[in-house]
């Protein structure tokens, strides 16, 4: 269940921190915070670094992405910046620029 | 396109937040929210900042001005510290304002209210009062500088004492000057009694 959502059409200019999963359907500029999973939808922007568990982005993202857990670029998505995590996927069609880091 | 928009109850969100489409803020948010849409602080929201929408019903706690493009609503258990303003204001037993309640659509209430505020406000405090009435010039001269700061206050201060001594204890000159009743009082009310 994610008990956070930003849906479409509404912009967050600033820090967003929390400590459930949230959903990105909108747009963030600023600071991505998530102790748990983040999910960019589609249409989702976020300009700003994320830091969080699980994610799965389909939405376009610029900044450094950093994981405990797994990072899953989706179809579509398109990700500018660097990705730390330990496991990553990035699916066929998913747009990315930027470094790996995955902790061996 | 109107996609609930969720703040959780474990989310904080330090900066503004806008758009179009509602908003249920469960978590915290401390900057402006400004949305085209109907906008509900839960029972656990708290939000430190303005908040604007066109529809606004609170259940949680808001620190800042509310404004509603159709409404405000507090409904009971909510606790606003700042001004409503709405054409339409609906306040439910059980919940706590502080602040200034306006039903009207139109311009911003801090401007208005600012003014009768300032103009309230206190006179610049008064000198002290000069102890010894037979206070010598020399002294005074020496404290004028030395303020320095409010010269015009301490001008128009300073000669009431040298009139008002006589009066006190010094034998009278035969010809009792001729005061009004209740001038004296007057007089040492002005002196700063």
């Amino acid at each position: 269940m994610a008990s956070t959502v930003i849906g479409a059409g509404i912009t967050i200019d600033g820090d967003l921190t929390t400590d459930d999963d949230v959903v990105i359907q909108g747009t963030v500029r600023g600071k991505l915070t998530a102790k748990d999973g983040v999910v960019v939808e589609q249409g989702g922007v976020v300009e700003a670094d994320i830091a969080g568990g699980a994610m799965s982005i389909a939405g376009a993202v610029t900044g450094n992405v950093s994981s405990t857990d797994r990072v899953d670029l989706q179809s579509g998505a398109k990700v500018v910046g660097n990705v730390r995590a330990t496991r990553i996927t990035i699916a066929d069609g998913a747009q990315f620029k930027g470094n790996v880091d995955m902790d061996v | 396109m109107a996609t609930v928009t969720v703040i959780g109850q474990g989310s904080k969100v330090v900066g503004r937040v806008t758009g179009e489409g509602d908003l249920e803020i469960n978590g915290h948010v401390e900057g402006d929210v400004e949305v085209d849409g109907d906008v509900t602080v839960g029972e656990s929201g708290l939000v430190g900042s303005n908040v604007r929408a066109r529809r606004l019903v609170v259940r949680g706690a808001v620190k800042g001005d509310l404004v509603g493009i159709d409404a405000v609503v507090l409904e009971a258990g909510a606790r606003v510290v700042g001004d409503l303003r709405a054409p339409r204001v609906a306040i439910a037993a059980g919940a706590l304002v502080r602040g200034h309640v306006a039903t009207e659509a139109g311009a911003r209430s801090s401007a208005s209210r600012a003014a009768p505020r300032a103009a309230a406000k206190v006179e610049p405090r008064r000198v002290e009062a000069p102890r010894a009435p037979a206070a010598r010039e020399t002294t005074r001269d020496v404290n004028k500088a030395a303020r320095g700061a409010p010269p015009a206050t301490v001008a128009r201060q300073a000669p009431a004492p040298v009139k008002a001594p006589p009066p006190p204890r010094k034998a009278p000159a035969p010809v009792v000057p001729v005061l009004k009743k209740g001038a004296k009082g007057a007089l040492k009310k002005r002196a700063g009694g």
